[in-house]
């Protein structure tokens, strides 16, 4: 990763704090563990804390634990080599104790590639279940523990509706139990239910937060989901392949927004509620393409129905709670959050 | 008016029926007569795929650089497909000559319940900014619901359709529909068949596969493929059109199409022997069904009584050589005892 690129993942992370650092403030002197710490979620974390330190003299020591922390060091030197930042090599599942001095969890470990879910959908569970498991057994020996972040899913709410503009917390949509397909969301839904049984019974402040989807940088554009592909091909110089009519509805967060939110949910939330994280403008797939082709020269042809017959689909939060309960909005639009994207790719 | 996406693998499946023995002359003459017909895709190739020609399975008289090239300059507006089955075909030596040559679609085919195979090939050719199908041969192996659930593997590994094969010709138009159905539930991508007529049902198993939602079909000139042979192509375009679906083809010139290849691509038009209907009982690979007629001959055996033994083994394509040792135990057998009349 160049100097370039990281310089702009620190102006994306300055433009996010700026104006609402002080919101973030109990933060302060303390130290946040985060697991699955260097995946894309853990690494936008880890790029907003590094940011408070040098910038607000937020003084937070941050440990990241995940598996692949040798993969970390070798393409994220600026954070792996940063004194406030501690990398823990270990599964999480396997996790007896966190260090002592923990006050705040993101539990963030889990892989949303849904190839990884339908090779390995016994793994794929047991990630979530397990490790969702051992980090709370873990927290609960913590002396001054102050809240747990459980990072869901929007997919625990199953197919949104087309009909249903957007999906709110008390939406009480599933996906199919009996499906292979439904291992990630399935598992989400009981690592929500497995907080909530020991924010009861351990009494362990916790809050939830349901992430949507999200484009930026620190994304593979080879991960096969839409936005993805028709960033990549156009970055390729090759036509953007829309399936079916170009009608089905995403929306997308840019990761410093998503960063943010959930440092604000974690120090602001109230524990035992639950916070969708996302873009509620929903967009089509074809206006999306077009978005993405007008930031080229040439404009890359779009394609519709590239395969006939695929079916219409929605996936859009509400987001009323974050809103109003803890007075979070979006920084970064749609298309400055393409813009931002294509740039970081190109840098 | 609905549209189906039809696909022509005459000169892929065709490739089975004559020992993969296409020549370029052939492969140019009746792909400037499915693109003069607006055919959507054509797929080139030895029987069993991209990189499939050897001893084993049978060479092609034509290797797959020539065809595919022959195949890209006689293809205007038809896009030019290949099928491609990991294992035989390799990203690195086969996938990627392909892709420059200029293939358009790229059918990554498994058995049945091998879809995790299919992974890297359907990564590369997405990756590639290439139409991408998965397909999965032999499905009436599989319970619609295990089908359906290796097919949604597929669809996360980023194929953008996926279409199923009845490579043995064994379903009936039920068989067909409770399948779609399925894969409808599990899937938000285009559902596609593949007929073979073992049991005269090629059209209608295709008919009961639009019907129950699927959009995309394959057929072949005069039927002409693997054993009995496919959907016949020109039969299936009327009778989508009767139907009401709209398919892009221009009857007329698919009808000529078909003559062109009556006579120059099959020394026999694709029938339903004796053997076929055996096989499409039993459940076997219809490519299967040269190999066992010689093998038959060879050893003094009766083909149905082979055909019977590979489906209670479950053979599947790939695994030609069991149909020799198959052989040699039933010679064995009958040896000591006469061949008992089967039934089923």
């Amino acid at each position: 990763m160049n100097v370039r690129a990281v310089d702009l993942i620190r102006e994306d992370c300055l433009s996010g704090l700026e104006g609402r650092s002080e919101q973030l403030s109990p933060l302060r002197g303390d130290t946040v563990v985060i697991t699955g710490g260097t995946g894309f979620t853990g690494t936008w974390l880890a790029e907003m804390i590094a940011a408070l330190n040098d910038q607000y003299s937020f003084g937070t020591k941050l440990i990241l634990i995940s598996r692949s922390t040798d993969h970390f060091k070798s393409t994220r030197p600026h954070l792996a080599n940063r004194a406030d930042i501690t990398l823990v090599k270990s599964d999480v599942r396997y996790m007896v104790e966190l260090p002592k001095e923990t006050n705040w969890v993101i539990h963030a470990a889990a892989n949303p590639d849904n190839r990884f879910h339908s090779t390995n959908p016994i793994e794929a569970m047991a990630i979530i279940s397990d490790g969702t498991f051992a980090v709370l057994k873990a927290v609960d020996r913590c002396g001054d523990f102050k809240m747990f972040l459980n990072l869901s899913s929007g997919l625990i709410y199953g197919s949104q509706p087309l009909e249903v503009e957007r999906i709110s917390e008390h939406y009480a949509g599933a996906p199919s139990c009996g499906s292979v397909s439904s291992v990630y969301a399935e598992a989400k839904r009981f690592a929500e239910t497995l907080c909530a049984a020991a924010r009861s019974q351990a009494r362990i402040p916790l809050v939830t937060a349901r992430p949507f989807a999200f484009i930026g940088p620190y994304q593979s554009m080879d991960t096969p989901w839409a936005i993805n592909n028709f960033i990549r091909d156009a970055l390729n110089g090759s036509a953007i392949r829309v399936h079916g009519d170009g009608q089905t509805v995403r929306s997308y967060m840019y990761p410093s927004d998503m960063a943010y939110w959930y440092l604000r949910i974690l120090t602001g939330g109230s524990s035992g509620l639950t916070y969708n994280v996302g873009n509620p403008e929903g967009i089509t797939l074809q206006n999306l393409a077009l978005m993405i082709a007008g930031h080229f020269t040439p404009s890359p042809e779009i394609r519709l129905h590239t395969a006939a017959g695929a079916a219409k689909t929605r996936f859009v939060p509400e987001v009323a709670m974050a809103v109003n309960e803890l007075g979070l909005a979006q920084k970064v639009s749609m298309p400055q959050a393409i813009e931002r994207t294509i740039r970081w790719n190109k840098a | 008016m609905k549209y189906v996406l039809v696909s022509d693998p005459s000169l892929r499946d065709g490739n089975h029926a004559i020992q993969h023995q296409l020549s370029e002359e052939q492969i140019a003459a009746y792909c400037r007569a499915a693109d003069a017909a607006g055919v959507p895709i054509v797929e080139v190739g030895h029987g069993n795929g991209l990189g499939a020609s050897s001893l084993q399975l049978g060479e092609s008289k034509t290797p797959d650089d020539r065809a595919l090239r022959v195949a890209r300059e006689n293809l205007k507006t038809t896009k030019l497909g290949i099928h491609v089955i990991p294992g035989f075909a390799t990203i690195e030596k086969d996938l990627k000559h392909a892709i420059d040559i200029g293939v358009d679609v790229i059918r990554v085919a498994a058995h049945v319940t091998e879809a995790d195979l299919t992974q890297r090939h359907i990564d590369f050719a997405r990756s590639k900014n290439k139409t991408v199908f998965g397909v999965l041969m032999m499905s009436h192996m599989a319970s619609p619901e295990l089908l359906a659930e290796q097919a949604k593997k597929m669809e996360s590994y980023g194929a953008e359709g996926f279409i199923f094969m009845d490579s043995a010709g064994h379903y009936l138009p039920s068989d067909v529909t409770e399948r779609v159905v399925a894969l409808k539930r599990e899937l938000s991508i285009a559902i596609g068949f593949h007929a073979h007529n073992n049991l005269g049902m090629a059209i209608a198993n295709s008919v009961a596969a639009v019907e129950a939602g699927a959009s995309m079909l394959d057929g072949c000139a005069r039927g002409f493929g693997a054993g009995a042979g496919n959907a016949q192509l020109e039969v299936l375009v009327a009778v989508l059109h009767r139907m009401g679906y709209e398919t892009g083809i221009d009857l007329y010139k698919i009808l000529d199409a078909a003559d062109l290849a009556e006579k120059e691509l099959m020394s026999v038009v694709p029938t339903i022997k004796s053997t076929s209907v055996v096989s499409g009982l039993a459940g076997v690979f219809s490519g299967f069904m040269k190999p066992v007629d010689r093998i038959a001959k060879q050893f003094n055996l009766d083909a149905r009584d082979i055909f019977f033994e590979l489906g209670r083994r479950k053979i599947i394509a790939g695994q030609e050589d069991i149909i020799i040792e198959v052989a040699t135990e039933l010679a064995k057998r009958t040896q000591t005892a006469p061949v008992q009349a089967r039934s089923v």
